[in-house]
């Protein structure tokens, strides 16, 4: 029986206690020539959690999952999968991780119901049609169970993909950019299905450039940049490290009010008319937002913004990232 | 096992449901078939058009020509006599026309009488390079031969006979029949599998697939099982077809099964192996047609070996299609065993090779 399991009795069968490490580099070295694609990578992914690779286009998330999963063989360092070699025992991993590859294309002429048939048996298992109907199912495929997939929308193909990634009942997913290029809406609707597949139990290492999809899905973040891992942590960690955490803005109140805000001992800085309070301890919150309101300037408007991954890559990176491109 | 069975019946729903495969494997030999057995089989008229000019005009003349059109191989197409032939033949796009010379009559009663050193012609224009200009010489030789015979009341006497050795008869169309299912073994499998190649890496499903626990080998098992099934298939159904349509005698045994087989295995590695430089399906179908076609010409799927210049025929022999086309005649139209078997294990051997060199040398993944 192939589903995805939400009883939390997913398959904990890692080679190793729950919550032990299924991942681990050490110093991965990745070189193409004069290019260090993959520079000196050290990282541990925990059981039963999502990981996310963050970064923009080129900072090398895939060819580090690709040397995971088997694919690409690293130049120098070490990297275990499932506490397998990825240089010499393959053959192991590829039996318990799925893999739903960058621009993932199912075979145009197949349905997502012979596909995902199809694919179980290149894994040896055969799928009865009550397996493949619960799977499909499941990644809310269904109704299109019978369509060729050359008729799928590009949400429904990728969740044809994580499907088919599904059958051999992985330890780990690797899912590489599963939602670049699809509209809000499939976007949602993916993330919903790979927090479905980690309430399974399951361990999934997700590569984005999206910043808000990994501060929403992930457990832990690594983030990369030319190569390197330039961070890695708990979202909110990091967060709290290195970005603003939370601002307080006094929408209108321009110089005037900086120099009002500044006299009463709290720092603030000016950004066109606004005056920026940044708040990095929460407690403080309350008796900043009193002395504050205690203020008698001319207000527009008066919020709070709260702090995310995009400010802690703008602090590591020096630059805002739309679409996987980078925006100085 | 299972997964190649798994592989070949994922494979062959693609292959039939993209209709364009379907087409190349079961319908084109068809089409083939129906149209050269519609050209060389049906009992159309071969004769030609002869333009004449007979300016002589006389009963000896009108008689020479009457022998002419009696053969059956000309039409007669008088011209007037007022007009220039050579004229004529420019603006008409001739390319022969015979003139019966003023006086011929005359000047052959003369010749008759006083036969010593004596000749009298007739005159054929045209363009000698053409075929039907070499056929109306040899017609108009062969019909004054005979007249002057009867002019001088003699008779041959120095003939040929024929005397067939052939173990059976056969026609243009049972010699066809076989060049025409080893051009189909050599395009299903060679250009497919190129295609599939380019397509494959394109939209990265060799990357995919090297995430599964399938082999190389059995991916490219399960492409030459397929192959050899639908080739087989196609085979039966062209071959019923010429049998029915055009009356084709052919004799499909083990043999002609057997090199059906090995020349999938030998077109698929091939064509493996050309994938491994293609980068897209667009590249993969130029690569298969600057190779698959010389050798399409070149290798006797449309006619003998025999008819080309000598630097083809040994260009032809290191062309493996050559040793196919050769191999299905000896066993479906000529019944010679031994040089099928001698065809066949060439063939064999050139498959096995290329196998070997295609899975070791196609890769999934990247560097």
């Amino acid at each position: 029986m192939v589903a995805i399991r939400t009883d939390g009795a997913g398959p904990g069968r890692a080679g190793g206690s729950r919550m032990g490490t299924v991942i681990e580099t050490h110093e991965l070295v990745k070189t193409y020539g004069e290019l260090n694609a993959v520079d000196h990578l050290s990282l541990g992914v925990r059981e039963g959690t999502i990981f996310s690779l963050l970064g923009p286009n080129g900072a090398g998330k895939t060819t580090t999952v690709e040397i995971l999963e088997g694919l690409r063989a690293p130049s120098s360092g070490s990297a275990r999968v499932l506490e397998h070699d990825v240089r010499t025992e393959y053959t192991k991993i590829r039996r318990r991780v799925g893999i739903l590859p960058q621009d993932f294309e199912p075979f145009d002429r197949l349905t997502p119901r012979e596909a995902v048939a199809y694919w179980a048996r290149l894994f040896n298992r055969d799928l009865t049609k009550g397996d493949v109907k619960t799977l499909l199912e499941d990644v809310g495929l269904l109704e299109r169970a019978g369509i060729q997939s050359l008729h799928l929308s590009g949400g429904e193909k990728r969740k044809l993909g994580i499907a088919m990634s599904l059958v051999g009942e992985p330890d780990l997913l690797f899912l590489d950019e599963p939602t670049t290029g699809l509209d809000p809406k499939a976007r949602r609707d993916l993330w919903g299905l790979i927090l479905r597949v980690r309430k399974a139990g399951r361990t999934v290492l997700l590569t984005t450039h999206y910043l808000d999809e990994a501060e929403h899905l992930a457990d832990e973040v690594g983030i990369m940049h030319r190569g390197k891992l330039v961070a890695g942590g708990r979202p909110e960690e990091l967060i709290a490290r290195m970005g603003s955490q939370t601002t307080i803005v006094l929408g209108g109140a321009g110089a005037a009010g900086l120099q009002e805000v500044e006299r009463r001992g709290i720092r603030a800085t000016l950004r066109e008319n606004d005056v920026l309070v940044r708040v990095s301890d929460p407690t403080e919150m309350r008796a900043v937002l009193a002395k504050l309101a205690a203020i008698d300037i001319p207000l527009k408007d008066m919020y709070t913004v709260r702090g995310s991954l995009e400010d802690v890559f703008l602090s590591l990176v020096g630059a805002r990232m739309e679409e996987g491109v980078l925006n100085p | 096992m299972n997964r190649i069975v798994a592989d070949l019946l994922s494979f062959g729903r693609q292959y039939m449901r993209s209709r364009v495969g379907a087409f190349f494997t079961f319908i084109f030999p068809i089409l083939l078939i129906l149209l050269f057995g519609a050209i060389f089989t049906q009992g159309g008229s071969s004769a030609f058009t002869l333009t004449t000019q007979n300016i002589d005009n006389t009963t000896l003349s009108q008689t020479y020509l009457d022998a002419l059109n009696s053969t059956g191989l000309v039409h007669i197409s008088l011209i007037p006599n007022n007009v220039n032939i050579e004229t004529y033949i420019r603006d008409n796009s001739l390319t022969v026309a015979l003139q019966i010379p003023w006086a011929f009559s005359q000047d052959v009663l003369t010749c008759v009488a006083s036969p010593t050193h004596c000749h009298v012609n007739l005159t054929l224009y045209g363009d000698p390079s053409k075929s039907t200009f070499g056929t109306a010489l040899g017609l108009l030789q062969a019909v004054a031969q005979q007249m002057n015979f009867q002019l001088a009341n003699a008779s041959a006497v120095v003939g040929v006979g024929v005397k067939s050795v052939a173990s059976s008869q056969y026609s243009y169309m049972d010699y066809f029949l076989p060049g025409i299912v080893g051009m189909t073994v050599m395009t299903t499998s060679m250009y497919s599998m190129t295609s599939i190649c380019g397509e494959y890496r394109t939209r990265r499903y060799f990357k995919l697939l090297a995430t599964t626990t399938l082999r190389k080998y059995e991916w490219l098992t399960s492409k030459i099982l397929w192959y050899i099934i639908s080739l087989v298939l196609s085979l039966l159904v062209t071959a019923g077809v010429g049998m029915l349509v055009w009356d084709v005698h052919v004799v499909i045994g083990p043999i002609a099964l057997a090199f059906i087989a090995v020349g999938a295995l030998l077109f698929t590695s091939l064509g493996m192996l050309f994938g491994t430089v293609v980068r897209d399906p667009e590249s993969g179908v130029a690569v298969a047609n600057a190779i698959g076609f010389p050798m399409m010409f070149l290798s006797g799927s449309f006619w003998p070996l025999e008819q080309m210049p000598s630097y083809l025929q040994a260009v032809s022999k290191a062309l493996p299609l050559t040793y196919l086309n050769s191999g299905l005649r000896d066993t479906m139209v000529f019944g010679n065993t031994a040089s099928a078997l001698t065809n066949l294990a060439i063939v064999s051997a050139l498959a096995a090779a290329l196998f070997l060199l295609a899975s070791k040398l196609v890769s999934w993944k990247e560097r």
